[in-house]
């Protein structure tokens, strides 16, 4: 698996569609998939709007590292990072970041690589080959 | 040896941070777990007891200091982990008792009687500043004092680390790195 993080906006779905040589119009919106297409998906964008839909279905969630890795090992997963910013009032808005932050968490250990892209530079932060 | 640790929320800080204060400790002296989160509500109890998991069998003892950091006394030759700084400086500002306007001041006095007293000190901290929200100016203030503290430690620590989903970016100390 790999795995693009950065701020909105930051060109990161660009900048993977480059360095892993995927067509744009191959790309999977985790903001309107269904829930299985991401065991498909080549590459899923948006996964931050993926875990807010989901939220609900909290076993689901938690399954999902270990599930992606088998059904889908080679997909290539971009998301916005999330939780640099002031704890949030709202409760739903609390344990989203906080579900959000320790999935991300699970996924980076397990990921190939990990590219974090700001400004459309990506900088590659883990990469298990080397 | 002085490590800042930092990074957002859900990003695995306190897990790196509680490796390497165990990976400095080295069973010399005493190892410390400096908790500064008050306990007002349900959540922030489930919150500590996450963190209790995530310490146990690593041999930290544990000492609650909510306000007064200069205060605190721990033997000397400890290794101390000071988790977090965003509720210590919120303490600070906001609790009674807390220093209010010299909050920044206050806690920054804490740190150095802290590093006076243990061998290795590392402090948990966190990123609360880059989410483009307007913020009402109370917030505000909250995110200048810890802005001004983490700026502080960063400039003494022998090391500075942004903790990225569980990946380590040292940005300052790079030859302290520590086990990967």
């Amino acid at each position: 698996m790999k795995f693009v993080i950065g701020g909105a906006f930051q060109g990161k779905k660009s900048y993977a569609c480059q360095i892993f040589q995927i067509e744009e119009t191959a790309v999977t919106d985790g903001t309107v998939c269904d829930r299985d297409a991401i065991f498909q998906a080549e590459m899923l964008v948006h996964f931050q709007d993926y875990i807010r839909r989901f939220l609900g279905e909290e076993e689901f969630l938690m399954e999902l590292p270990g599930e992606l890795l088998r059904r889908n090992p080679e997909a290539v997963l971009v998301t916005n990072e999330l939780g640099y910013g002031v704890v949030p009032i709202d409760a739903f808005d609390r344990k989203y970041r906080e579900i959000h932050g320790r999935l991300c968490c699970a996924l980076a250990k397990e990921a190939r690589e990990v590219h974090r892209v700001i400004c459309g530079i990506g900088t590659v932060i883990k990469d298990a080959a080397v | 040896m002085f490590i800042l640790v930092t990074g957002g929320s859900g990003s695995g800080k306190s897990e790196y941070a509680e490796n390497r204060a165990v990976e400095l400790w080295g069973r010399e002296g005493r190892l410390i777990y400096l908790a500064t989160m008050y306990p007002f509500d349900q959540e922030s109890h489930r919150r500590i007891a996450r963190h209790r998991a995530l310490r146990e069998g690593k041999h930290f003892t544990t000492l609650e200091q909510y306000t007064g950091l200069k205060n605190i006394s721990v033997p000397l030759g400890s290794t101390v982990l000071l988790e977090c700084m965003s509720n210590l400086a919120a303490n600070e500002l906001y609790q009674p008792g807390g220093a209010g306007e010299e909050a920044a001041a206050e806690i920054r006095a804490g740190i150095q009687s802290l590093r006076g007293q243990c061998t290795h000190l590392v402090v948990v901290s966190n990123e609360i500043f880059s989410d483009g929200i307007p913020y009402d100016q109370e917030t505000q203030r909250y995110q200048r004092v810890l802005g001004e503290i983490n700026r502080y430690m960063a400039g003494e620590a022998d090391q500075a680390v942004e903790v990225v989903y569980g990946i380590p970016l040292i940005y300052k100390g790079m030859e302290n790195k520590g086990k990967p």
